[in-house]
């Protein structure tokens, strides 16, 4: 697996950001009234006082048991904030991913269709608009005019998305985190598959006598999809930009308004769990992305 | 003997008329794509401001006059200020000018220094066969990564600020160049003149350095240009989330931060700084797209 050296390499980030904290846990986690011994004695429980790279292997005992140390500012476990913004999180990047990619798909197949023609490049001039807007941008753009109005809300999570507050408080943010995410979907749809029109087995299907949006859907985009699927995992962590952004900017409670909280506040323990909880995220999407791509291509599982 | 036996041109000579062929036809087919010769006349037009900003921009960009606070594109108050004034009655096409400079030269210097350790992690993967596997593998580890982790993580071990800024910057863009400096340099190792090189007994690092570097730099310069694009957009995305570049100093990303407290009684403080980002990616994005698919001979019709 690729992606181990990274998160060897995060981990030894968020060891390093434990041990930039500036006060001293163990004088902390004594209290006012401990004495020069008990202090000793405690440096010595916590495993203070071995050397750096034990201290390491112990860190990762810990993280191993979501033991990630506790928030310097609210004093809450880090990983009971974690538990907290992960959801709204994910919630956010499904609502953004359900509109965005069929929309993109459609907008690509249209383009591939009608190659050459004023709709392909319009097509094609929106998707590099996509590509060049800012997040912020989007999202100005929609508070300004959108929640400016008093149309939708535009301030925080009203409630879990199944609920009628809730939905309405995730339109907003789901449209400026997809907005800049259609673009490489229909890119990457309408390059796959004019590659895939142009294959034998679509002439064949052509041949007998199947229609041309049969041959489109039926026979070429299956095919046209799977690397459409790679890029939407690659573009996971565009996303991921994405959605810190537009997390900040709607108050979204998430992983990434949390992350970036922390370390504008020098809450180091904080920042460590939630750039190691994207980290991790980041990669176990990557891991579902390569199942869904031998369940879209069969001939990678049976290799 | 005969003319025929000492050919007016070899192979190698008729390549190489053929590639300067291939060059020129590049240039050509971008200025008669309009979009792309637009898009590279804005660049170059943009380029120029930020250069020159120090002498053009018609007022300081830091001093401020709280009596023109907020003052709309066109106000009575402010008619000097051809863009209005932001929340400390600064000149915003003075504010924009020096934003733009700014917002530029972090990408430029983060681009040119993470573009050349990745052009040399390229090249040596090319020129030592043994170290291509294990270097290229470091890059695609990095190139896998989501930048603006790199951004938050460095941000955190370094603290918010230029600095933190650039070095994310950097790291982000040193993958894709190694990616295309590997590629130009394996062509390139292909080529006869690297193998008279060492035949005349030249060693590796003039090899490299003369032969290698110098016939790869102008696709590397390419392509790092067009990393331009990405990397100011992320530098202001991150200077927009307050890790970046810092409040009073004038660049797009914190200035679109700053003006959007102010967004429904001043939106251009705002919308100023994020359009001009949009249309300096936007022009970065296009060029790029017109360089790649006269560049890639499977597009080409």
């Amino acid at each position: 697996m690729i992606s181990m050296p990274v998160l060897l390499g995060v981990l030894l980030i968020g060891f390093l950001l434990l041990q930039v904290v500036p006060t001293d846990p163990a004088t902390v986690s004594a209290g006012p009234s401990a004495t020069k011994a008990d202090i000793e004695a405690i440096r010595q429980q916590m495993g203070l006082d071995k050397p750096v790279w034990l201290q390491f292997v112990l860190y990762l005992g810990r993280v191993l048991q979501l033991d990630l140390g506790r928030s310097m500012i609210s004093n809450r476990a880090v990983s009971e904030e974690i538990g907290l913004t992960l959801w709204p999180t994910v919630e956010l990047m499904l609502a953004c991913l359900i509109w965005a990619v069929p929309l993109g798909i459609l907008l690509g197949t249209l383009a591939a269709r009608r190659r050459g023609t004023l709709i392909d490049r319009f097509i094609m001039g929106l998707s590099v608009m996509g590509v060049s807007v800012p997040v912020f941008w989007v999202g100005l753009l929609l508070i300004q005019y959108v929640g400016g109005a008093g149309l939708l809300p535009f301030q925080g999570r009203d409630g879990p998305i199944w609920t009628p507050s809730g939905l309405h408080s995730i339109i907003l943010p789901a449209i400026t985190l997809g907005a800049v995410f259609v673009g490489p979907v229909a890119r990457m749809t309408r390059t796959s598959l004019l590659e895939t029109l142009s294959a034998d087995y679509v002439r064949t299907a052509r041949a007998k006598g199947a229609s041309d949006w049969r041959v489109t859907i039926h026979h070429a985009l299956r095919n046209a999809l799977i690397p459409v699927v790679t890029l939407v995992g690659l573009q996971i962590g565009f996303l991921l930009g994405g959605s810190i952004v537009t997390e900040t900017m709607f108050a979204w409670p998430g992983v990434g308004r949390m992350a970036v909280g922390a370390i504008t506040s020098s809450d180091f323990p904080l920042a460590q769990g939630a750039i190691l909880i994207l980290a991790v995220g980041f990669m176990t999407v990557n891991l579902i992305v390569d199942v869904l791509y031998a369940y879209l291509d069969p001939r990678i599982a049976r290799r | 003997m005969t003319d025929d036996a000492i050919p007016l041109q070899s192979d190698a000579d008729q390549r190489a008329i053929a590639a300067l062929r291939r060059k020129n036809a590049v240039w050509r087919r971008i200025l008669k794509d309009p979009p792309a010769a637009l898009a590279a006349l804005f660049l170059l037009l943009v380029v120029a401001a930020a250069i020159l900003a120090p002498w053009i921009a018609p007022f300081d960009p830091y001093s401020n006059n709280m009596r023109l606070r907020l003052c709309p594109i066109g106000g009575a108050r402010c008619p000097d200020f051809l863009l209005g004034a932001d929340q400390q009655g600064r000149d915003m096409v003075s504010r924009m000018l020096f934003g733009l400079r700014s917002t530029l030269g972090i990408g430029v210097i983060a681009v040119l220094i993470g573009g050349s350790i990745g052009a040399g992690i390229g090249l040596m993967a090319a020129f030592y066969r043994r170290l291509d596997t294990p270097l290229m593998r470091l890059v695609d580890v990095l190139l896998s990564f989501p930048a603006i982790l790199f951004g938050l993580a460095i941000a955190a071990v370094v603290g918010t600020g230029l600095f933190g800024l650039i070095l994310a910057l950097c790291v982000t863009s040193v993958p894709s160049i190694a990616r295309i400096a590997r590629g130009a340099a394996q062509s390139v190792m292909q080529q006869e003149y690297m193998e008279a090189g060492r035949a005349v007994g030249l060693g590796d690092g003039a090899l490299i350095w003369r032969y290698l570097a110098i016939n790869c730099w102008p696709t590397i310069l390419i392509y790092m240009t067009l990393q331009l694009g990405q990397a100011i957009l992320l530098g202001a995305a991150l200077s927009f989330l307050g890790l970046g570049a810092q409040a009073p100093t004038a660049e797009l990303g914190s200035m679109a931060a700053d003006g959007r407290k102010f967004l429904s009684i001043a939106p251009h403080v705002s919308t100023l700084p994020c359009a001009a980002i949009f249309l300096v990616v936007l022009a970065f994005n296009v060029l790029g797209d017109a360089l790649r698919d006269a560049l890639d001979p499977k597009l080409r019709q």
